[in-house]
């Protein structure tokens, strides 16, 4: 086990860690796929309202491959496929048919004994993971866009820690999988030769055995654990550029597949309040927020990862890729001499409040704390950048539409974390800028 | 409702749309987002924010110039006192001293204003708080005597040509309120120099009195001697009860906003730590050149620290970010050569005694260069990725 060493990153102590204990959620009435998690996806859909599904249905493919399909995690029928701005797919809503103590009907996909997952053509199991709905856990840098399978990556990145500081932990996820991992791994190894697998160092302690498997431990503060930080510390030349990352759960998954034929539906999720422990709660793919999150009053946002998560409306449904719901206060008052308070509990990565002196976790709203100014070049978004960019630069680069220059920095090792929006004192949208850069710039190579 | 915020949203309509008093809106958006915080609500990943803004980072920087201000006022009356041959108790030493203080930051902060107003309005943006910070410097790098035209002139060409006609805050590359005192430096060298500190309003022969740096020893003698001859011992020279500009005299309370902008994060610290290596060592390779005896060549590294601007300048004029390098590295050798500039420009150049105003301006320069160096040379090491 090697230690990764990063310096930068998210140190402040935050309220709200969710408990070890594990719920099992019951079985809600609509669950859905989202397409608002999928980065670069151009989806087709393939299924009418009223049509009947089961579960291992595909309900949408990619057009850019339509070999990549996305599946129905439940048996019933689809409600209604919701359209946003400019008709674009935002999820499609299956009502899950009452079916008592009958087991989930589902699609028989072809079984792999696990002896054959070492001998049987490659391309036959990129086939089966791409018809069970699955491929797409295969991320692929530098835009952790869907991974080709026509590359051979030179390394594949396993991160046992997901998006938010609150992800689930791995040792839940694991509970009872760890057989599957190991083939997950033997996957992983007829892509590639080098087989990362990262965990938190925090994380460790309730791994047991498991730890033999871990390669790299990283420091316990975000985003160290984000695949894209592991790969710019790891890589050593060009020919690493285009490695695959994937999640741990997400591995597993895949082994589920392909061992017993069946699409696997149950997810681990933690839903994370200020000053509350919330259990780890075990649902179906694609529930619906409001069954995980509880009632909320409109004092409350939702993201799916305080950092680099989206906005998530009540209403909708968890996507594929997320596993966490933080639940955030909005403070509609603006505060009388806001900018002079001493701050006891205020969080931010200065010592220019008191909260610096103490150690107590800290609660983050969902306000700005001021409004947006020209950037004075104090370098706050530097000191915290986890990839060694100077994200100042880079947006001016990228606004006077220097694209060059911006890639020469190192645009596309951004690993889109969102600290250097957080930390910066004149409240410029960096994060959106640099993200929004690295997409025109990949959608331009298409 | 807070009674504050219904006066506020009451006179809103007058400032805003089609309001009578539209041109003022920029005061009236300033006014009211000093009192009530704006903290709308993110609309863009993250949606999690720091506190820190910079209402907060440049009041920060206010505060770490209070103690000089208030040490400033204090000592301009002392002088006064000391030129009036009288001695003053400290109560009125205060409230001389604010008498000659408080017009000079009155009418660099309307004049001041006045600008950022106009040009708040004309390019439709609010008010930026680092006009505060200049509001405040630029009084504090001048002589208690100028005259108040000047101060008005002086700030102007500072907030126009220094900062405003490179587009505002953000993109000035000289620090607005040393350009302001560098226009009134050579326009108007008279009342600049230290050497014409005349506190005696109505005397016809006012009484001058030399600062350190202009001072020279004559052949044979030492400059420490000199320098203890004419009232300048190393201990006066650190507490600042000298004549002199009004902020730059007691180094000991520049050495405290200096700590407390380090401590809280404020200023960079490899700025101001560059800056005084950079003095010590260059001032200790002049002392070892032999035949300087007489100049401020062998004063050493002690009396070249606590002399002169060199401190206030190093810790809040060298560290305005914007003029600075934005680079860890390039914040070291802009420190390092300032410190060295100053020095240089001291013993060598026998025009200007003072060169600390002139080694900031000059390295600000430089500052956007360094940056260059080093974001190449960065770039250049990372794995490409293309």
């Amino acid at each position: 086990m090697e230690n990764i060493e990063i310096v930068k990153g998210f140190k402040t102590p935050i309220s709200g860690r969710p408990d070890l204990s594990v719920i099992q959620m019951p079985e809600p009435k609509t669950i859905a796929v989202s397409a608002l998690d999928i980065p670069y996806l151009r989806p087709k859909v393939i299924v009418k309202v009223n049509d009947s599904v089961k579960t291992g249905t595909p309900l949408f493919c990619d057009k850019r491959n339509k070999c990549i399909s996305y599946v129905s995690p439940g048996t019933g029928r689809v409600k209604q496929i919701v359209f946003g701005a400019r008709r674009r797919l935002q999820e499609i809503v299956i009502t899950l048919d009452k079916h008592g103590d009958k087991i989930d009907d589902f699609i028989q996909f072809e079984i792999l004994p696990p002896g054959d997952i070492e001998n049987v053509p490659i391309s036959k199991i990129i086939n089966l993971l791409q018809q069970g709905g699955l491929w797409q856990c295969l991320r692929e840098f530098p835009s952790k866009d869907t991974a080709d399978e026509n590359n051979t990556p030179s390394m594949i990145i396993v991160s046992l820690n997901g998006n938010d500081p609150f992800s689930p932990h791995p040792a839940v996820v694991l509970e009872n999988d760890i057989p599957f991992f190991e083939c997950g791994l033997k996957i992983l190894n007829r892509f590639s030769n080098r087989i990362i697998v990262t965990s938190r160092q925090g994380s460790l302690k309730r791994l047991g055995g498991f730890k033999d498997h871990i390669t790299h431990t990283v420091p316990d503060f975000y985003p160290s654990w984000d695949p894209a930080v592991v790969h710019y510390k790891l890589k050593k030349s060009v020919e690493d550029n285009g490695s695959w990352c994937i999640a741990a759960e997400h591995l597993i998954l895949l082994a589920k597949l392909l061992l017993k034929g069946r699409y696997p539906t149950k997810r681990v999720i933690t839903v994370t309040r200020e000053n509350d422990q919330k259990p780890h709660i075990i649902a179906r793919q694609g529930s619906p927020v409001k069954d995980l999150a509880g009632e909320l009053n409109p004092n409350y946002i939702i993201l799916t990862g305080r950092f680099n998560g989206r906005l998530v409306n009540p209403g909708s449904h968890l996507g594929f890729f997320e596993n966490t719901l933080n639940i955030i206060r909005d403070n509609k008052e603006d505060e009388l001499f806001g900018f002079i308070q001493p701050g006891l509990s205020k969080a931010s990565v200065s010592r220019t409040f008191l909260s610096c002196l103490t150690k107590t976790p800290k609660d983050l709203d969902a306000n700005s704390h001021g409004e947006e100014r020209a950037c004075i070049n104090c370098g706050y978004c530097t000191n915290i950048c986890p990839v060694d960019l100077a994200p100042n630069f880079i947006m001016k680069a990228l606004l006077s539409d220097d694209i060059e220059d911006a890639l020469n920095y190192g645009l596309l090792d951004c690993s889109r974390c969102g600290l250097c929006s957080y930390t910066c004192p004149s409240k410029i949208e960096l994060t959106k800028i640099l993200s929004d850069g690295m997409d025109t710039h990949y959608k331009d190579k298409e | 409702m807070n009674p504050l915020k219904k006066i506020i949203e009451s006179s809103e309509k007058h400032f805003t749309g089609s309001g009578k008093l539209k041109g003022l809106e920029p005061i009236f958006d300033a006014i009211k987002t000093v009192i009530f915080h704006p903290s709308p609500k993110n609309k863009q990943i993250p949606f999690v924010r720091d506190n820190l803004d910079l209402k907060r980072f440049m009041t920060f920087v206010l505060i770490s110039l209070l103690p000089v201000l208030i040490f400033g006022i204090y000592n301009t009356g002392l002088q006064s006192g000391i030129a009036h041959g009288e001695s003053y108790t400290i109560i009125q030493a205060f409230l001389k001293g604010s008498g000659y203080v408080l017009p000079i930051i009155i009418v660099t902060y309307v004049v001041g204003l006045f600008w950022e107003i106009l040009f708040a309005s004309l390019r439709k943006h609010k008010i930026s708080e680092g006009f505060l910070v200049t509001g405040l410097l630029f009084p504090l790098t001048l002589p208690a005597t100028i005259p108040l035209w000047q101060v008005a002139l002086g700030i102007s060409f500072g907030v126009v040509i220094g900062k405003e006609v490179f587009g505002g805050t953000g993109r000035n590359i000289l620090n607005p309120a040393l350009t302001g005192r560098a226009f009134l430096f050579f326009s108007y060298p008279a009342s600049m120099t230290g050497d014409v500190w005349v506190a005696a309003n109505n005397a016809v022969d006012g009484i001058s009195a030399a600062t350190a740096l202009s001072v020279m020893a004559p052949e044979g003698e030492s400059i420490t001697t000199a320098l203890f001859n004419s009232g300048f011992n190393l201990s006066n020279l650190f507490f600042g009860f000298i004549p002199g500009s009004i902020g730059e005299t007691s180094a000991l309370f520049c050495i405290l906003g200096a700590a407390f902008l380090i401590i809280t994060k404020i200023a960079n610290f490899r700025i101001i730590i560059g800056g005084i290596v950079g003095l010590i060592v260059t001032s200790i390779i002049f002392k070892l050149i032999p035949n300087g005896g007489n100049s401020w060549m062998d004063a050493g590294p002690l009396y070249h620290l606590c002399a002169g601007g060199f401190l206030f300048g190093i810790s809040f004029m060298a560290t305005d970010p914007v003029s600075a390098p934005g680079t860890n590295p390039g914040r070291w050798i802009f420190g390092l050569l300032i410190g060295f500039l100053t020095v240089t420009i001291r013993v060598a150049n026998p025009a200007f005694v003072e060169g600390t105003m002139l080694a900031i301006l000059f390295m600000n320069v430089f500052a956007p260069l360094l940056d260059h160096i080093i974001i190449k040379n960065r770039a250049s090491k990372r794995i490409p990725n293309v």
